[in-house]
């Protein structure tokens, strides 16, 4: 897979978790597009690598907050007093 | 199960109603065999259940008659409530008209393109001004609007609002 399709596919992953992102879509959207757009001067494929990786990391994190959202909501259903 | 355990509910009710005292004892020697045997109970009763309905010829019997002689549709068979269960297969294919005026609207909804730019000729990056990151949403839009994936490779060829239209026009088989 070249670079740029990893980007690519990176940028559709963060789109589709974002739509679940507590400040809303919108707010998300903008945020990651800025984040992209910051560095699209950046030609080093090293450098691209590494910022993919960030990428991921941003992923994974994105997942567990909505697991943790999703703990707690249950949580609270269960023991309403905290 | 629930059937079983009231069984045995009554079973009890009986024995203390029916029974002096004398015998009361003997009573709970059998109620304690039937609590034991519980389990096999719960095991045998809707066997034996299944079994007859399994061995209930007549009724089989006589509503095949009933079915050669009347041979109903199926709409007929079923009673209004499963009528409503049918499964309605969706409309007939969107036309190619259709389709254009889909995709050019879903392009004017998204909030960087200018709407009196917008033909289904004008190409995204160099007339819209949108950039790859743009044309990404633009396609998950497209996406979400017509409801199957765009995989990545088929999407940087999509540059033109026609592109798109044709695109989707094969994915649904429509020709003009």
């Amino acid at each position: 897979m070249s670079q740029k399709s990893r980007v690519i596919n990176l940028y559709k992953t963060l789109l589709h978790l974002g739509r679940e992102y507590p400040q809303g879509y919108d707010y998300f959207r903008t945020r990651l597009k800025r984040a992209f757009s910051k560095n699209k001067q950046v030609s080093d494929p090293k450098k691209i690598d590494i910022l993919i990786a960030h990428g991921n990391y941003v992923v994974k994190e994105l997942e567990a907050l909505y697991m943790l959202r999703k703990y707690r909501t249950l949580k609270r259903r269960y023991y309403s007093d905290n | 199960m629930f059937r079983n355990s009231g069984i045995c509910l009554v079973a009890e009710e009986l024995w203390d109603l029916l029974l002096p005292k004398k015998m009361a004892a003997i009573a709970n020697c059998v109620r304690h065999a039937l609590v034991r045997n519980a389990c096999l109970l719960r095991v045998m009763l809707p066997r034996t259940a299944v079994v007859g309905i399994q061995q209930n010829h007549i009724h089989t019997k006589t509503w095949n008659q009933f079915y050669a002689l009347h041979k109903p549709s199926l709409i007929q068979c079923l009673t209004w409530r499963q009528a409503g269960q049918i499964r309605h297969f969706a409309e007939a294919k969107p036309s190619m008209d259709q389709i254009r005026d889909r995709v050019l609207s879903v392009c004017r909804a998204y909030d960087k393109v200018t709407a009196d730019k917008l033909t289904i000729e004008s190409h995204f990056m160099n007339d819209l001004g949108l950039d790859s990151l743009d044309h990404v949403e633009v396609i998950m839009a497209m996406e979400d609007e017509f409801g199957f994936e765009i995989p990545d490779t088929d999407a940087e060829k999509l540059v033109r609002p026609a592109d798109i239209v044709r695109y989707v026009a094969d994915k649904e088989d429509v020709y003009d």
